[in-house]
């Protein structure tokens, strides 16, 4: 398992597969293809820190509802994500920091996480997970 | 695997899904589509997920797709479906993420030749005055007070800030203010989304454009919404931007942890629901009408820049620009039909009541309400006229052409320095900032809009009106 992510092809919206050793490797590594999809033209390479927590009923919900946190964060302060350490982290709660930079604007307008298709599941050695994104 | 046996035909323009082809299925689906449409719908997931929306509790009728069907999240784009009040559920996903998206259109007092020589000039300054693009911010940030005036009285709010003529008010639907809509159903951080919004048009499928009217089907009642051959209309599509999508999310996520609790086993996560008497249910429906009321000020705020660009660049010689209509396509409304309450959704589809309706504005009593019907970049767009036959569909034709291609599949076959170049060459200006969005939304990417809207009319759904072609085009 070489790659962090894959963007899949998608009618109208974009798909993403992330793969991870663990539960919270997959999740950094589908935020980071989150990241990468939203284009993201820098502002200034200070890094930002923002505080996350997230409660939810089970994994595959803990998944949509953090990505839809980051949108959300992303979009209000204007700022992109592309790494995130985690204090806490069970099936159905984490908590931690997200560390990114400030965008001037973003090339592609990722509006919302959604449960379509969603996919999450241990293979053999790793996590992987499907998520498919409007935008 | 579903094939077309799987189909009973009706009629040359309605197929039939029976209730026995699946156990969970409540009632039958139906699809409106004629033999080349129907191909098509067997090349996603759409039908699948049709099937999914009958099994949904409180369901009456049939679940309904009209001819622009796609695949879409919970319902398919182009779903509609009726749910008893009572006894029936509510559903974020069959409204869908950007609530009311939704179409306007103005018409003018000029030709085509009187804004020939103006059109460069009229498109660049439409493009200069009305925000678009990704994320993109207006010149208007909401305080706490306005945002709740706009989410609660939508279109009536920003009127009175002086952002139009009283007279546009009529000329919405639900008059640009829809009943339940309580802006403490409507959370903070979508509050925030939408803060410095109103008045952007977005990215993805909506547009700005102006056009002429290239061809009159019914003259009379063309006259009666103020169109002739040549005249210039310009159509405004776009949503309740992040804002609506923040309650969508909100809600999907509020309604998974209580599914259990009303006992409601779902055949597709996005179908995420709550009885539409319950709390939930109750909550979503007011966050729901409350982002519509947005989505209806911010068309109305991009109506009114345009007006200005319009006034600038044409003078007093350039007339008015008066609404002939404007209709939201993501919704869910209460709505009577036979004495009975029901919940109705259309999710990718656009309400078209008939003449006689008391919910249309007095000047369309006899002709039906005014359908609007946008179509691909570049092709052509529709104004049908609503029905009595319609009330199979609880008064409902489709919103558009319908996806077909991938959007990377339609960056990768459309070359985006040449479909500029194509549509230029025929005459349409074009204003897009990004080329990889131009491309996006190439026409191939859809189905034919002229095919979708045979099917509506033929089927007795609307009655076609006038064609639409584009002069000018600005994507965000």
């Amino acid at each position: 398992m070489d790659k962090s992510f894959e963007i899949l092809d998608h009618p109208a919206d974009l798909k993403i597969r992330a793969f991870g050793k663990t539960k919270e490797g997959l999740f950094l590594n589908m935020m980071r293809g989150m990241a990468e999809s939203q284009q993201g033209e820098i502002e200034n390479k200070k890094e930002i820190k923002k505080e996350i927590k997230v409660k939810s009923s089970d994994l595959a919900s803990l998944l949509v509802d953090f990505l839809s946190e980051i949108i959300y964060l992303s979009q209000t302060n204007k700022e992109i994500y592309f790494n995130a350490g985690f204090r806490k982290f069970s099936e159905n709660y984490l908590e931690g920091e997200l560390f990114g930079q400030k965008v001037k604007r973003f090339n592609e307008d990722i509006k919302a996480v959604t449960y379509h298709e969603l996919e999450i599941k241990k293979a053999d050695d790793h996590w992987e997970a499907t998520v498919i994104f409007d935008i | 695997m579903m094939t077309k046996k799987d189909l009973n035909k009706i009629s040359d323009f309605v197929w039939e899904i029976p209730k026995s082809f699946r156990a969970d299925m409540r009632v039958p689906a139906r699809i409106y589509a004629d033999q080349n449409l129907l191909e098509k719908v067997f090349d996603d997931r759409s039908l699948e997920q049709l099937i999914n929306v009958a099994t949904l509790p409180g369901i009456i009728n049939y679940a309904l797709a009209m001819p622009d069907m796609h695949e879409g999240y919970g319902f398919p784009i182009g779903g509609v479906a009726g749910f008893e009040a009572k006894e029936g559920i509510i559903s974020p996903g069959g409204v869908g993420y950007d609530i009311n998206c939704g179409v306007r259109v103005l018409r003018s007092d000029l030709s085509f030749g009187e804004i020939q020589p103006h059109i460069v000039n009229l498109m660049n300054q439409i493009q200069r005055d009305v925000p678009s693009g990704v994320g993109q911010g207006g010149g208007v940030k909401l305080s706490e007070e306005s945002m709740k005036k706009v989410l609660e009285e939508g279109v009536r709010c920003i009127i009175e800030k002086g952002y139009g003529q009283k007279e546009d008010i009529e000329y919405c639907e639900e008059r640009g203010m829809m009943a339940g809509a309580q802006a403490s159903a409507v959370s903070e951080k979508a509050k925030s989304r939408g803060r410095d919004q109103l008045g952007t048009l977005g990215a993805g499928n909506h547009f700005l454009e102006v056009q002429k009217v290239d061809e009159i089907f019914d003259d009379k009642i063309a006259a009666v919404f103020g169109l002739k051959k040549d005249l210039v209309t310009i159509m405004i599509h776009c949503g309740s931007r992040g804002l609506g999508h923040q309650v969508a999310t909100d809600y999907v996520s509020v309604m998974h942890k209580v599914a259990s609790k009303y006992k409601i086993s779902l055949s597709d996560a996005e179908l995420a629901c709550a009885p539409f008497e319950s709390q939930e249910g109750k909550q979503y429906f007011s966050a729901m009408a409350s982002s519509a009321n947005f989505a209806w000020a911010n068309r109305q705020m991009i109506m009114h820049l345009v007006r200005g660009a319009w006034q600038r660049i044409l003078g007093q010689s350039g007339g008015q620009l008066k609404l002939i209509y404007d209709v939201a396509h993501n919704v869910a409304k209460l709505e009577k039909y036979d004495g009975q309450n029901l919940v109705i959704h259309r999710k990718g589809a656009t309400r078209a009541f008939p003449p006689a309706s008391h919910d249309i504005p007095e000047k369309y009593r006899l002709s039906g309400q005014p359908v609007l019907i946008p179509g691909t970049m570049g092709t052509a767009s529709y104004i049908l006229a609503g029905t009595q036959k319609a009330k199979e569909t609880f008064f409902s034709v489709c919103h558009g052409a319908g996806r077909v291609m991938s959007r990377h599949a339609a960056i990768r076959a459309a070359e985006s320095s040449q479909l500029r170049q194509k549509l230029e060459s025929e005459g349409i200006v074009v204003r897009c900032l990004s080329n990889k969005g131009l491309a996006e939304e190439a026409p191939m990417a859809y189905k034919d809009i002229h095919n979708v809207v045979e099917v509506v009319e033929q089927a007795g759904l609307a009655k076609k009106v006038a064609r639409l072609k584009p002069l000018g085009v600005i994507k965000g």
